[in-house]
């Protein structure tokens, strides 16, 4: 028969099952092995899974489970309606062998459904749930095998730097050292991952987050890098990943209500707007009115966001990563697949789990970390935070667990000071989440420059972040009340600087004393007894006082240490009875200062003045000594900067020269007297009321033994000219009935001095032959004659004299003597 | 044994007293203080003196208790009295110099508080009334005046290292 219709599947097919039938009461070895081989032929002729199934009945009685296994399987990819809740449980159970977990449950599925008694389908529900926990965590990769060595971390932290200073490149070759020396280095995996996002290189930005996360699944950055740059592609698929991605990170921190947000902008964008509007309404409820403010119109049109992307992308090359040998890993990575499930007792499972990993390798951190997480979720946070220290203790290089730990105290009153050390430990592990805390922690603490560089970092580091937002938001606002602070300190800063400029100027300019008394001659009257004062009260007090003062301050007696600065305090700040050398001083200044004021002129009497410079820089010494004089202990040994400032302000005054002072108001306000300018005078005098210019004047006097004689006398010169030009008026007035012939008109000169005080004067002697009589009341009388009261005031005003000659030059009938203080240099003793 | 040398001290107010009692180490040196001429001469016709300090300038003394014949000084100020008094005032040391040196022997040494470094014609105008006669250059400390007196009434000579 079979060579009748060898290609006839139905024939073939009752052929073999026509063999076994007649095999009673059951087909041998060779009966089953000739109906096995006639259904291969079948199979091949004719696929069904009717023909499958019956082929599997036949390699199972012949004991062939393997292909009894396959033809089953055969059977149940063809639809698997045929088969057996017997079939269904030899497949799935071939499959737990084979750790083909998804495999296996799809079969308990299948098998929960067609069984008949609800006990069967229990225990079918049960096994569903256990290896959908073994599938979980057999889709978990190990942790790297190794901490990054030294020179790896380096490497990490120069490219940091190198990307938040901008300069990508060494950035780049950084992190390829980082990851040259130890290739599983997931923090060096995250930062290249931050680089290439930010440089655009997409792929391979997507393939560093996938090294991170594969490595690491619960490492919200890189679950937040990778769902960012996923959604900005094309890829529809790349979308629903990043859709995925998204999720996975609003699990791993449900703190990050921001992520909230931005999950359900992308639902709505994906079409899902009950998923969207799930996740905005948690945002809302979790965030402030002016976010919710914010997002009522997302909230009203997320129907309407829904936008089609198409095309796929093939996945990236997973890194090789070594993985951890640890005996803790595969405890670890089913508490992990149990977490996921987030049912109280898969927690409760899970933290079962993570004891017996922490016992098989207390060196392996992910365990207590995991614990960690669970027990925050179970609102334990003291043995969350129990177990992220020992997470820390275990591998103090871990970010992440810095990150978990931070966030823990954060949440706790009063540890926002443990949270802030926590996240720099976390920044210094390399947590750029830990950058944006910071920046935080130091703005609210007005550390707007520390602020503002963290912020700076962060996105530098992490410009996919999910702070992203929120961080540029900050930076902005810094940088432009920076600019407005700097805006007006720039301003403050030109005010100080024209300040400082005018100050400097007012320093540096300005005339000294003697450039206005030789501008000003005629003020040298008024300023000689001011200086005179300064010259006695200060110059001269304070030379005497202050370096007998400090040497006495510097002795060992007390009583004479305290008796000197007694002493120094009254003297230089002035008691019952006196004023102070400083006030005397400062006075002195001022009243100098608005006399030359009067003349338009500013003098710069403290600071360009070679004479009176000394005296301020002294003053200025010893005003600065009035606490420690005032607080003055004579058993305190500490004088030694007291003495230093007595000795130097002495040494100030010592260079001065009161009688320098007074030269200079000599020299400049000194007439220089010549018989001929006299005689010059008088014949002005004459002209101007039109009188013969006959009229002589006789030198008499110093002036007749040298004509050329010249004597300086302490009179302004205007003044001089004035007093001798109504002098010779007054005598012409006189002799205006006589011919000029007849008059007689002489001017003597003599040099003298006072005889109490030794002070030089100059005498000068108008004589004439007129008639008339002059008194001496005359002269000064300050009415009797508009000429005689002119003259008059000159002369009191320059402390001269005037007065009449009793005995008159012989030939003369009157004299009139005035005299003036002459310059010293000039008179002899 | 060294005497105790008396040194009288003119002056209007005490700085000078003070300042030799705080500040010189004068146990050797008695001294005495006159706030004006007349006490002065009270006190020189009482005891001698071994040296005079004159201070210069005694604006704080009453016009009236000033030497020098005011009258005249009015008269050289055209009738302006408070010019004269203030000319008395200013220049008091000079004219105690001129009012107490005849009650003082010859060798007695006598230091005016003027400097008189850039006058040096004055001074030897006024050594022709008391060759003894000495001014203290500005900065010189109050040591140096008290040992320079002391030292001169030891040697007879004028006082020394001041001008």
């Amino acid at each position: 028969m079979l060579g009748d219709c060898p290609e006839n599947a139905a024939v073939l097919a009752t052929e073999a099952d026509i063999l076994v039938a007649q095999s009673q009461p059951r087909p041998d070895a060779a009966t089953l092995e000739r109906a096995r081989r006639l259904y291969r032929r079948v199979r091949i002729l004719s696929p069904s899974p009717e023909f499958s199934l019956r082929a599997a009945d036949l390699a199972c009685a012949a004991g062939d489970e393997e292909e009894c296994g396959d033809l089953l399987s055969e059977v149940a990819e063809m639809g698997g309606t045929l088969l057996s809740p017997a079939d269904r449980l030899l497949l799935a159970r071939r499959m737990e062998s084979r750790r083909a977990w998804r495999e296996a449950i799809s079969h308990y599925q299948a098998l929960r459904k067609t069984a008949a008694d609800s006990g069967l389908a229990s225990w079918a529900a049960e096994r569903i749930r256990h290896l959908e926990v073994e599938a979980e965590a057999q889709a978990i990769s190990a942790p790297i095998a190794v901490l990054p060595p030294p020179e790896a971390r380096l490497a990490l932290a120069e490219a940091r730097r190198a990307i938040a200073t901008g300069d990508l490149r060494k950035a780049r070759e950084r992190l390829a050292l980082a990851k040259r020396i130890s290739p599983g280095y997931v923090e060096a995996a995250l930062a290249l991952a931050a680089l290439e996002t930010r440089e655009d290189r997409v792929p391979e930005a997507i393939r560093a987050y996938r090294e991170v996360l594969a490595s690491d699944p619960t490492r919200f950055e890189a679950l937040v890098g990778l769902a960012n740059v996923l959604w900005d592609e094309p890829d529809r698929s790349a979308k629903e990943e990043a859709l995925s991605l998204t999720e996975r990170a609003i699990a791993v921190r449900p703190g990050a209500i921001e992520l909230l947000r931005v999950s359900a902008v992308r639902w709505a964008e994906w079409g899902d707007a009950p998923k969207a509007l799930a996740r905005l309404d948690a945002y809302r409820r979790r965030s402030g009115a002016l976010e919710r403010r914010s997002t009522e119109n997302l909230r009203e049109t997320l129907a309407r966001r829904v936008e089609a992307l198409l095309s796929g992308q093939a996945a990236p090359e997973e890194p090789e990563v070594a993985e951890v040998a640890s005996p803790a890993v595969d405890e670890w990575k089913l508490a992990q697949a149990y977490f996921r499930r987030g049912d109280p007792a898969s927690l409760a499972a899970a933290l079962d789990r993570l004891r017996e990993a922490e016992r098989l390798d207390p060196t392996f951190a992910r365990a207590p970390e995991l614990a960690g997480v669970i027990y925050e979720k179970l609102g334990d946070a003291a043995l969350a935070r129990a177990a992220y220290e020992r997470a820390v203790s275990a591998d103090p290089t871990r970010a992440a667990t810095y990150e978990r730990l931070a966030f823990l105290l954060a949440r706790q009153p009063g540890k926002e000071a443990e949270a802030e050390e926590t996240w720099r430990r976390a920044e210094q592990a390399g947590s750029s989440e830990a950058l944006f805390h910071l920046a935080g922690a130091a703005l609210r603490k007005d550390r707007r420059n520390e602020a503002l560089s963290l912020y700076r970092r962060y996105l530098a580091e992490s410009p996919g972040g999910v702070h992203t937002e929120e961080a540029s938001r900050s930076i902005s606002n810094l940088e432009l009340r920076r600019r407005t602070i700097f805006s007006i300190g720039g301003g403050a800063l030109v005010l100080l600087l024209v300040a400082g400029a005018a100050i400097a100027y007012r320093r540096s300019t300005g005339r000294t004393f003697e450039q206005w008394i030789r501008m000003a001659p005629g003020r040298a009257r008024e300023a000689r007894p001011i200086v005179g004062r300064l010259r006695h009260e200060v110059v001269k007090h304070g030379g005497l006082l202050l370096t007998d003062a400090a040497r006495k301050l510097s002795e060992q007696d007390p009583i004479a240490r305290a008796n000197a600065a007694g002493l120094l305090l009254s003297r230089l700040f002035g008691g019952a009875d006196a004023r102070g050398l400083i006030r005397e001083s400062s006075d002195v200044f001022d009243r100098i200062g608005a006399l030359a004021r009067e003349d338009g002129i500013r003098l710069n009497l403290d600071r360009k003045d070679p004479l009176f410079s000394p005296i301020a820089r002294g003053s200025r010494i010893l005003r600065r000594l009035e606490p420690a004089l005032s607080r003055f202990e004579p058993e305190d040994r500490k004088t030694r900067r007291l003495v230093e400032a007595l000795e130097r302000s002495a040494a100030l005054l010592r260079s001065v020269s009161g009688a320098e002072i007074s030269r200079v108001l000599d020299e400049a306000s000194a007439t220089r007297v010549r018989f001929a300018d006299l005689r010059d005078s008088l014949a002005a005098v004459c002209a101007e009321r039109g009188l013969d210019s006959a009229y002589d004047l006789e030198p008499l006097g110093l002036f007749r033994e040298d004509a050329s004689r010249t004597l300086a006398v302490r009179v302004d010169r205007t003044d001089w000219e004035t007093i001798w030009r109504n002098l010779f008026a007054n005598s012409l007035d006189a002799a205006r009935e006589r011919p000029a012939a007849d008059v007689r008109l002489g001017v003597s000169a003599e040099l003298s001095r006072d005889p109490i005080t030794g002070t030089p004067i100059a005498r000068f002697v108008l004589a004439d032959n007129l008639p008339g009589v002059l008194t001496s009341e005359t002269i000064r009388g300050r009415g009797a004659d508009r000429g005689w009261g002119v003259i008059a005031d000159l002369v009191r005003r320059h402390e001269g004299s005037a007065d009449v000659r009793a005995a008159p030059p012989p030939g003369y009938r009157k004299g009139i003597v005035i005299e003036f203080p002459a310059i010293e240099s000039e008179v002899p003793a | 044994v060294t005497r105790s040398r008396t040194v009288l001290i003119v002056e209007d107010g005490t700085e000078y007293t003070d300042a030799f009692r705080s500040l010189v180490n004068s146990d050797s040196v008695e001294l005495l203080r006159a706030g004006d001429g007349e006490e002065a001469a009270r006190i020189l016709t009482g005891r001698p003196a071994d040296a005079l300090f004159l201070d210069v300038v005694f604006d704080r003394t009453p016009p009236e208790r000033l030497i020098g014949d005011l009258e005249a000084q009015i008269s050289r100020f055209g009738g302006d009295r408070s010019r004269a008094e203030r000319h008395l005032a200013e220049n008091q040391g000079f004219y105690l110099l001129n009012e107490l040196v005849p009650l003082l022997p010859e060798t007695i040494p006598v230091v005016i508080a003027y400097d008189f470094s850039a006058e040096p014609e004055r001074l030897a105008a006024l050594r022709r009334v008391r060759s003894g006669l000495t001014g203290v250059a500005d900065g010189t400390p109050i040591s140096a005046v008290l040992e320079s007196l002391l030292a001169s009434v030891t040697t007879g000579d004028r006082p020394g290292g001041l001008p």
